[in-house]
């Protein structure tokens, strides 16, 4: 994983008057958002509710002249903060939806042998996702969503370098948990 | 353990300081084992990744932009839901294009009448070049305060069928 920031060069000035530009930030976020509140444990539609009130949020918070300096972890972080007001059982993360869809597509057109491999391979990462604490799952969830460990503290509201502890920490038990 | 193994997923992830990242890289051309634990990371970090994408599939394709929307689909619920939930005769003020100001939230009605007693014109609709009906219903009547951001217009077109 590179880490680099998703392209967000996006005019907000007049996010709250244009719909064009409207538009282009949220199909900028919209997938990532929705990828990290559905890890986050939330279904399909309340996901893209949620997505839905974290961009209204957005309106709001412009309108009324609020700062345009890291929208990516403003929105963040109100979705994540969305997901916790939705979901009651906010900590069933991540290990719900790790089924076997990711295996499954990626070896299509794999021998059988070597799926049964990356399925194994599979189900050790799984395993070791649901062993990690809160922070840790939280921390790479929103690495992969590809914000950098500066966004990732802002959205958790914590230093970037506990960000960088953190995940050195979980990337290492997976590591070892998987034993690649 | 090697005194760069606490740098080597910071490194990964190209978020170690300008003057520090060139040591670490020269450092891990040398050291095998740091060598090592990279390739781990990398595809450790990758699986997690691909997982990761793969639990965002959802549909997207319905999704609009609610401040785009034109609020027709939105607006009809609503008024559905208070005619429904509500004595329309205490809740809506019928105001026959008053050149009163403009309320905060308007909700214009359109007559479409189909004929269905003559096939030929089944399918042709009367549509009334300008509103017949003004229905003005404030915001703070359907929303909690605060929760519609202002400069929101909703605009209803109400079908009648025979």
């Amino acid at each position: 994983m590179s880490g680099d920031s998703l392209p967000l060069a996006l005019p907000l000035a007049r996010f709250h008057s244009d719909d064009r530009e409207a538009t282009t930030l949220f199909r900028e976020l919209r997938k990532p958002l929705l990828r990290y509140l559905v890890c986050l444990g939330l279904s399909s539609d309340e996901a893209q509710d949620a997505v839905q009130d974290a961009f209204l949020s957005l309106h709001r918070h412009l309108s009324a002249g609020g700062s345009e300096e890291n929208i990516r972890s403003w929105l963040f972080r109100v979705a994540r903060n969305q997901a916790r007001n939705r979901q009651k059982s906010y900590d069933r993360r991540f290990g719900a939806c790790l089924d076997d869809a990711g295996a499954e597509s990626a070896l299509d057109e794999a021998t059988p042998e070597r799926v049964l491999l990356e399925k194994e391979k599979f189900e050790r990462l799984q395993n070791a996702v649901l062993t990690l604490a809160c922070a840790e799952r939280d921390c790479l969830l929103l690495r992969a969503s590809g914000l950098r460990y500066r966004e990732i503290g802002e959205v958790l509201g914590i230093a970037t370098s506990t960000v960088a502890d953190i995940v050195e920490r979980a990337v290492k038990k997976l590591a070892e948990k998987c034993n690649v | 353990m090697c005194e760069y193994s606490r740098r080597l997923i910071a490194w990964l992830d190209r978020e170690l300081p300008d003057q520090e990242a060139p040591n670490v890289e020269w450092h891990v051309g040398q050291c095998a084992d740091c060598r090592k634990a990279v390739s781990e990371y990398e595809e450790v970090s990758r699986a997690f990744l691909a997982c990761y994408e793969a639990s965002g599939v959802v549909k997207t394709n319905s999704m609009v932009p609610l401040w785009t929307l034109s609020g027709v689909t939105a607006a009809a619920a609503m008024v559905a839901v208070i005619l429904l939930a509500q004595p329309p005769v205490e809740k809506l003020s019928f105001h026959p294009l008053s050149p009163a100001p403009a309320p905060m939230m308007t909700v214009r009605a359109r007559a479409h009448v189909h004929h269905r007693a003559n096939p030929v014109s089944a399918h042709r609709q009367w549509v009334a070049d300008e509103p017949v009906v003004e229905v003005a219903l404030p915001a703070d009547a359907l929303f909690p305060p605060g929760a519609v951001p202002p400069g929101f217009n909703y605009i209803a077109d109400v079908h009648f069928q025979q």
